[in-house]
């Protein structure tokens, strides 16, 4: 083949192919232009950045709809390899792009509702916010190990400049800079592992993994004591620890309660949705790109009951360590911490069914926990940031975000405190909220993992367990909102009902009590876009 | 096709009513007291709900080509149900019928009965208890009237009401314990709703396919009844005579259950006609089941004497293999006719109708006239096929002693709503007679006309009421009519309708010029004449009616005379009385033209001839005595046709002496009213007394329900209280150490357990340094901890 045959291939598959794949990125990255141009031209006097970011992510959003009914009709190809494999277009992909888009659009909503980049600054915050999104869609439609590098950097570096945005503040600088080394010495970590995994197995391709890997395994023990599959284990468990740190794991959590304590509510709310989702969307795929080789299948059912080690250990962690936090932001990041846990369960399920010897007769179990983590990533979109959007609006009127700033805060703003209700309740998994069927599905689907190994049902009692655990450290928020008395020096926080604050929080708690109501809907799409990723 | 557009017709007049009444009673009042918009809402529904009746009317009519109003003189032609025809409940069931005894040519008579379910309320195995609708000639008539007569109405409410317009409100017939006078926020638009629910009742009732279905709309309409007569809670005789309707309603009622009972053991089933239920199988009714010979009398086992139940009804075994003893089915149907007794106020429970005057004097024109008191006989009319000879010699006895007794009262009441309360009772009891004696066409037939002329009266008397400050005692009135024409000669409209006047051989020589009363009272008077031709020893059934006949006008033309005749008898009264507005005597004029001419033709008529179209198929020939059934005989229509011509002459002689007599009496000062009073005084009191009806159930039943009440709370006071107080004081001994128990050892390891986890969430902390160094360390920690956890555990 010629090289200009070649290089038409090339182009005819980027233009016609690729591209359209990408347009939801690439909508977004013309909104970080446009926003930056129009600050030269001092066009945003007259238009804030919020509503070209909030126009940009309504784009992104419309693409998102316009790439479901694309690949929703009955003749599209599912999964689509694009950029000459690197990206993966498929419904899973598309599903984490309208997450992320509606995300970015609820983000802005609440940062241009609480004003915490003032115009000036706006620019710059919603850039960053978007190169953000940008890499975490990359991050969930990863192909190759390299672009799970290049997407995992993507999102981290620029969360690092907005958690230490609030400049002259010293936490807020020194969280930034807790967080800059942490996150440059995972990345180191992870950086190690992709070089062993890629040097092993002679690709990056992450298609290509669990083939090479069989090959890898093939003749050998399936054992550590094999030399080479002893190397490929050293490297899928650092590219894990490498995403544990974007997970906040146990023991690799140690940024997110600093982090999060410095950086602002809003800024808080998006590291602890938007970042996790962007890392589960790159898990599931690595995970389902190791499984089902040959001969490897017990090593990776190893790796699979680690990974639910690993959730008991920072459920649990993350419970108890919220139980003394006197900083409702803290309280959040160990509640966030918590719940990586109990999202972690379901990798671990399907980590665990996916290579068990039974995995063509499991398939809908397996695709099952993917659907419940996809479920519950949603419903946690809407109850965290209704939580983090409480506290942003509060602390706007008095200045704190302290537990004891909420005493008896139900006198003064109703909605405020019953939308915290929604949200905690749904967060502890109280039906009819919808972060009952997100902890129900994800729990089920690891109690069916239980027929594979045993330690399966220890990781389902510890979720049980974890669940009456969080119900005290959120029911006492709570007992401070309604049932304190509000002090006489207390700062006031009139937030009436029909004001705009109140009724984007409103919107927040409903879309948490319809998913809980009607959880069908959404459970369809999940269903389609786990449905993507299955190998049978 | 057609079935379907009747059914979606008459389902919009049924519901529209409940609508407006959940938005009115919700909405309330719309910010204000002084709207008017419930009223409005109100009159819509139910006036879309009369042209929907209409027009439902008018294309059935049409879907038979009007044969129902064919002239074929009395010789009825046989209408043969055919019962045994599997038709789809859908489908029309028009077909030529075979004239049995021919001197005419066979005429198609369409049948034309739609019946099916709406919605399954349960399902007992194969049993249903669904809501079903059944749509014959009589329930087209009875909606279109209903819902006519409740448009008047409502209208008419709309200025009576006026007065419930206003933010405070005095009630100068409600009193506090102080003496004052009460005073409250003015509930127009509750009226309005209450009469919006009611209207959905009793028209839910009318529409019901099945008894049950009768029965759960039977106390709807009961509850609306007693919530209208109670409308001024306030007054204590309000809310005494509300619960006084409830309660002796639900005697009644009580019957009905019993009835129902039996019905559902024996048939299974409580649907009028055949359905098509929804696995698509036919389903018999009531009415295909219980068959009948040609003789009119019902199948019975030759052995057992038992009635046989089944659909088939041809064959080598007509009446299936099930049976009935033939005392339940007279249990059934005397049970079903106590709820009937109930709800149309017959001996011996119609002392709650002349209490619920206390209502708004709409409400008595609406619910205790025209429509609600109708009820019963409605289904005594509409259940016919169900009832044997001795059920229907109950019936008309029971109408007899009432239309008398009624009357008499009548003649004495002195209140203008008493009057028309009494004399709506004797009309009743008039139907009732007319259906015991087996006139089904004639007791319906007066039941429409009835509700024509009651309606009006009841509307005049209010508008009197009204005009005169909320005075009712006719001795105070009198010459009203040079103050309120339009009130005053719509009511001798509605009087001469009811007295049955009629001025013979005015058009044609053997035809009369009347209006409405005449025609349906000739009927029921010609039908019972019959009867007791063909059943000599029941003779008072002719007698009695004749004489009330004459009662009637007399009472009626005395009320007239009292009222709007004369001289004034009080001045002040007099002066200050005025016409009521547009918006009441509007309604007055429709009215007063249906009461007039609405039964125009009589017997040949296009009225009678609608409510006979779908006539039970034993009726047109009567039914032969037979062994076992009280030996009576019922008279057919060429026996009731026979004696008309007499029957007709005898009432109209007794009509017009009744109304010289009120004439002589009341319209002139020859004779002194108060001198005979006088002389009668015993008869009087007694009859002003009401023949002492509430003396004795006061001694009969209330009394010794007190005493038995205060017996039972004497033993509730000492022995269960008693029981209860020890118990407690147990229960509290008890719980004291519960609660020692559960503070020391319960709560004790909760707190243990509570505090260790704490403690461990405590301890937690201090892992979380805040140094950087340390931090990135625990990195490479976790990572080599993590890899040396996996080669120990998994094996090489």
């Amino acid at each position: 083949m010629l090289f200009d045959e070649l290089l038409d291939k090339l182009i005819t598959e980027t233009t016609s192919l690729s591209l359209p794949g990408f347009s939801v990125e690439l909508c977004l990255s013309a909104t970080i232009v446009a926003m930056l141009m129009m600050r030269l031209v001092n066009l945003d006097r007259f238009v804030p950045a919020s509503v070209t970011a909030i126009l940009g992510a309504f784009a992104a959003l419309i693409f998102t709809w316009l790439q479901f009914r694309q690949i929703g009709a009955a003749d599209a190809v599912v999964s689509q390899k694009i950029f000459t494999g690197l990206l993966i277009h498929d419904t899973f992909t598309v599903f984490f792009r309208a997450f992320l888009s509606l995300f970015l659009l609820l983000t802005i909503a609440l940062t241009s509702l609480t004003g915490i980049p003032d115009n000036e600054d706006g620019p710059d915050f919603y850039a960053l916010l978007f190169g953000a999104t940008i890499g975490l869609m990359i991050m969930a439609s990863a192909n190759s190990l390299l672009m799970l590098f290049v997407g995992v950097e993507m999102a981290s570096v620029p969360s690092y400049a907005m958690v230490g945005f609030l400049k002259g503040r010293k936490p807020s600088s020194e969280a930034a800079l807790k967080f800059v080394v942490y996150g440059a010495g995972a990345a180191g970590v992870m950086l190690y592992g992709i070089s062993l995994i890629a040097g092993v197995l002679g690709t990056a391709d992450m298609s290509l993994l669990a083939i090479r890997l069989g090959e890898a395994a093939a003749g050998g023990s399936g054992g550590l004591s094999d030399p080479e599959l002893r190397a490929v284990s050293l490297g899928i468990l650092l590219v894990m620890v490498g995403l544990a740190f974007k997970l906040s794991l146990v023991p690799f959590h140690f940024w997110c309660p600093d982090a999060f304590e410095g950086a602002s509510a809003e800024v808080a709310g998006f590291l602890s949705v938007a970042s996790k989702a962007g890392a589960f969307g790159l898990l599931v795929r690595f995970a389902l790109a190791l499984s089902g080789a040959p001969g490897t299948e017990s090593l990776m059912i190893a790796f699979g009951v680690g990974i639910g080690f690993i959730a008991c250990v920072t459920t649990t962690f993350g419970n108890l360590a919220a139980y003394s936090q006197t900083n409702l932001k803290r309280l959040l990041a160990y509640s966030t911490i918590a719940h990586a846990g109990y999202m972690v369960m379901a990798v671990s399920a399907l980590l665990v069914m996916s290579n068990s010897p039974k995995a063509a007769s499991m398939q809908i179990d397996i695709n099952r926990s993917v659907e419940g983590l996809l479920f519950y990533l949603f419903v946690y979109l809407f109850m965290n940031l209704g939580a983090f959007a409480v506290v942003a609006i509060a602390r706007n009127h008095t200045f704190s975000e302290e537990v004891d700033s909420f005493k008896g805060l139900v006198s003064q703003s109703p909605t405020l405190c019953i939308v915290m209700l929604i949200c905690m309740f749904s967060l502890v998994g109280m039906p009819p909220f919808g972060g009952f069927f997100g902890k129900f599905t994800i729990f089920a689907s690891a109690f069916k993992a239980g027929d594979v190994h045993w330690f399966m049902y220890v990781v389902v009692a510890f979720g049980a367990l974890n669940t009456v655990f969080s119900l005290v450290y959120y029911l006492r928020v709570l007992k401070t909102m309604f049932m304190d008395a509000r002090p006489a020096d207390a700062r006031p926080v009139p937030v009436q009902l029909g004001s705009l604050e109140s009724i984007y929080v409103i919107a927040l708690a409903s879309f948490v009590f319809l998913l809980g109501v009607l959880p069908q809907f959404l459970s369809a799409t999940a269903g389609a876009a786990a449905q993507s990723l299955a190998k049978f | 096709m057609v079935g379907e557009t009747l059914r979606n017709l008459l389902m919009i007049a049924w519901l529209l009513p409940l609508a407006g009444f959940a938005v009115e009673i919700f909405g309330g009042f719309w910010g204000s007291r002084k709207s008017r918009v419930a009223a409005w809402m109100s009159v819509g529904c139910i006036g879309i709900g009369f042209l929907c009746s209409l027009s439902a009317l008018l294309i059935w009519g049409n879907s038979n080509s009007w044969t129902v109003l064919d002239h074929d003189s009395h010789d009825e032609t046989h209408v043969d149900t055919d019962h045994a025809k599997p038709a789809d409940a859908l489908a029309t069931d028009t077909h030529p019928s075979p004239d049995s005894h021919t001197s005419h040519p066979p005429v198609v008579r369409g049948k034309t009965v739609y019946s099916g379910t709406l919605y399954y309320l349960a399902r007992f195995g194969s049993l249903d208890i669904s809501l079903d609708y059944y749509i014959d000639s009589l329930t087209l008539v009875m909606f279109t009237m209903v819902t006519f007569i409740a448009t008047c109405i409502h209208l008419f409410a709309m200025g009576y009401m006026s007065e419930e317009l206003t933010e405070e409100l005095v009630d100068h017939s409600a009193h506090l314990s102080n003496g004052h006078h009460v005073h409250r926020p003015g509930r127009y638009y509750r009226f309005f709703a209450f009469l919006s629910l009611f209207c959905f009742s009793m028209l839910g009732l009318v529409l019901a396919g099945n008894i049950f279905q009768v029965f759960i709309f039977w106390e709807l309409v009961g509850i609306c009844s007693f919530l209208l007569i109670g409308f001024y809670t306030e007054r204590k005789s309000a809310c005494n005579a509300a619960n006084k309707a409830f309660i002796m309603n639900r005697v009644g009622d009580f019957g009905f259950l019993i009835g129902l009972m039996v019905l559902w053991t024996f048939f299974g089933t409580f649907r009028f006609g055949e359905t098509v239920n929804d696995t698509g199988e036919v389903q018999a009714g009531l009415f295909q089941m219980l068959a009948r010979d040609e003789t009119g009398n019902v199948l019975r086992d030759a052995a057992s004497g038992d009635v046989k139940i089944g659909a088939v009804t041809t064959g080598a075994d007509p009446g299936g293999n099930r049976t009935i003893p033939y005392s339940l089915l007279v249990v059934a149907g005397l049970g079903v006719f106590a709820g009937c007794v109930g709800k149309s106020a017959q001996f011996p429970l119609q002392t709650w109708l002349p209490d619920a005057m206390e209502g708004p004097t709409p409400v008595s024109a609406l619910v205790h006239s025209a429509t609600m008191v109708a009820a019963g006989v409605y289904l005594v009319g509409r259940f016919y096929p169900m009832f044997v000879q001795e059920v229907l010699l109950t019936i008309a006895y029971v109408g007899c002693i009432t239309l008398f007794m009624a009357a008499t009262i009548a003649i004495v009441a002195t209140d203008i709503k008493k009057v028309l309360a009494y004399s709506t009772i004797s009309q009743l009891g008039y139907m009732m007679l007319g259906l015991g004696v087996f006139g089904w066409g004639a007791g319906l037939f007066h039941l429409i006309t009835h509700a024509f002329f009651k309606s009006l009266m009841f509307l005049c008397s209010g508008s009197v009421i009204y005009g005169c400050h909320h005075e009712q005692e006719m001795p105070k009135m009198g010459g009203l009519w040079r103050k309120m024409p339009i009130t005053a000669f719509t009511m001798l409209v509605g009087v001469i309708a009811i007295s049955g006047l009629a001025i013979p051989g005015l058009i044609g020589l053997s035809s009369v010029f009347a209006f409405s009363g005449f025609f349906s009272k000739d009927a029921v008077v010609a039908t019972s004449l019959a009867f007791v031709k063909d059943n000599p020893s029941h003779f008072l059934l002719f007698i009695v009616p004749l004489i009330t006949a004459g009662i009637t006008a007399f009472y009626m033309f005395r009320l007239w005379f009292y009222t709007f005749a004369g001289k004034p008898r009080d001045q002040h009264l007099y002066d200050h009385c005025h016409e009521s507005p547009w918006i009441m005597t509007g309604p007055l004029l429709a009215l007063s033209f249906f009461a007039a001419f609405c039964a125009i033709g009589g017997e040949d008529g296009p009225l009678y001839r609608l409510i006979t179209g779908d006539q039970p198929a034993h009726i047109a020939h009567g039914i032969a005595a037979a062994a076992g059934s009280g030996e009576i005989t019922l008279p057919g229509h060429d026996a009731i046709h026979d004696v008309h011509g007499t029957a007709g002459t005898l009432a109209l002689i007794a009509a017009a002496s009744g109304t010289c007599l009120a004439w002589l009496l009341y319209g002139t000062t020859l004779v002194n009213v108060a001198e005979i009073r006088r002389q009668l005084s015993g008869l009087h009191g007694f009859l002003v007394d009401k023949w002492h009806f509430d003396e004795m159930y006061d001694a009969l039943f209330v009394k010794p329900a007190h005493v038995v009440g205060q017996g039972c709370a004497w033993i509730d006071k000492t022995v269960f209280d008693g029981i209860i107080h020890a118990s407690a004081k147990i229960m509290i001994f008890v719980s004291k150490w519960d609660k020692l128990f559960d503070e020391a050892v319960v709560d004790g390891f909760v707190n243990l357990l509570g505090n260790s986890t704490f403690a461990f969430g405590r301890s937690l902390r201090v892992i979380q340094t805040g140094r950087l160094r340390q931090y990135v360390m625990f990195i490479v920690v976790g990572v080599v901890a993590l890899f040396a956890i996996l080669f120990t555990t998994f094996p090489g």
